[in-house]
């Protein structure tokens, strides 16, 4: 049956500016400016009380649309906090025999990784946009990804992570990877 | 951005589809999730889809399921007839309609007039 009026309400804090627009979501604050487009929901987005709150209503929805509206608030959320602290994600080079030896390139924006189980391969991987790069200095192996957007960070990490796939290993019996730390 | 005509009691709507096209009524209560119960000053009480209503800006104060006399005194305070023919959307109805009954000699003569405006403006 559908639901003839769902809505959802959440905070925007202090020094965060929001628009919204035709379902395109903008949120602007300390760290920078941030979008993300929502016109794949059938959700309204609604700015009250002068842009301190942030309403979502979902008329006549199923399920699913329903389930959407918390959905949207947290995406928001997480844009807010990225815009206000920033993510930062941790990995670390984890081998048994060969060192995984990583340069970073490019201003901070590129990692090359040799040595990687010994091939003579260099992997190397882009940052996506606004993702910035390093090693840490005081940890031994370890990877610090910097950045505003939490679906670019931790994709980013991802892309990383998947240098250890190796088409001609069962790459669960490998034993070097580069892992996220939790 | 958010919707602001909302179907309520007392809110006044259009029929766009079906044998009272074109005839404004009022929603006097809401039967279930699709269709609602209208009434107005011409016809008999009757239930009709939400799909068959467009809704206007203008809304009356009524109580749920008012009697017909209720029901006329309240359209009345509220001067929805005038409202409406006021209102962009009554005027261009009430133009499309005058249109649509012109006989081949009215057409003639709009056609005329239509002349003349152009010239004047052309030798203005």
């Amino acid at each position: 049956m559908k639901t003839i009026l769902a809505s959802e309400t959440m905070d925007i804090p202090e020094g965060v500016i929001v628009q919204v627009a035709a379902k395109v979501v903008t949120v602007e604050g300390p760290r920078g400016k941030l979008t993300r487009n929502f016109k794949h929901l059938n959700i309204d987005f609604q700015l009250l009380e002068g842009g301190r709150k942030l309403q979502v209503d979902a008329w006549f929805g199923t399920r699913r649309t329903m389930a959407a509206i918390r959905t949207a608030i947290s995406h928001v959320q997480n844009l807010i906090t990225g815009v206000t602290r920033g993510y930062r994600y941790r990995m670390r080079f984890v081998y048994a025999h060969f060192p995984i030896n990583a340069s970073i390139t490019n201003s901070n924006t590129a990692i090359e990784i040799r040595n990687f189980l010994g091939e003579k391969k260099v992997r190397k991987v882009d940052m996506l946009d606004g993702v910035t790069i390093l090693r840490s200095e005081k940890v031994k192996d370890e990877l610090i990804l910097d950045g505003n957007d939490v679906e670019l960070v931790s994709r980013s990490a991802a892309l990383i992570n998947q240098v250890r796939v190796l088409s001609y290993l069962n790459h669960a019996n490998v034993c070097s990877a580069v892992a996220f730390d939790p | 951005m958010p919707f602001k005509r909302f179907v309520e009691i007392g809110r006044v709507a259009l029929v766009n589809y079906g044998k009272d096209y074109g005839r404004l009524v009022v929603i006097v209560d809401v039967v279930d999730q699709n269709r609602a119960l209208v009434d107005a000053p011409d016809m008999v009480r009757c239930q009709i889809n939400f799909k068959r209503l467009s809704l206007t800006d203008i809304k009356i104060d009524i109580k749920r399921v008012p009697k017909k006399t209720t029901l006329l005194k309240a359209m009345e305070e509220a001067d929805v007839k005038n409202k409406w023919e006021n209102s962009s959307w009554g005027k261009k109805l009430i133009v499309q309609k005058r249109r649509a009954s012109l006989n081949d000699f009215d057409r003639f003569k709009v056609m005329l007039a239509k002349i003349k405006v152009i010239l004047s403006s052309i030798l203005d």
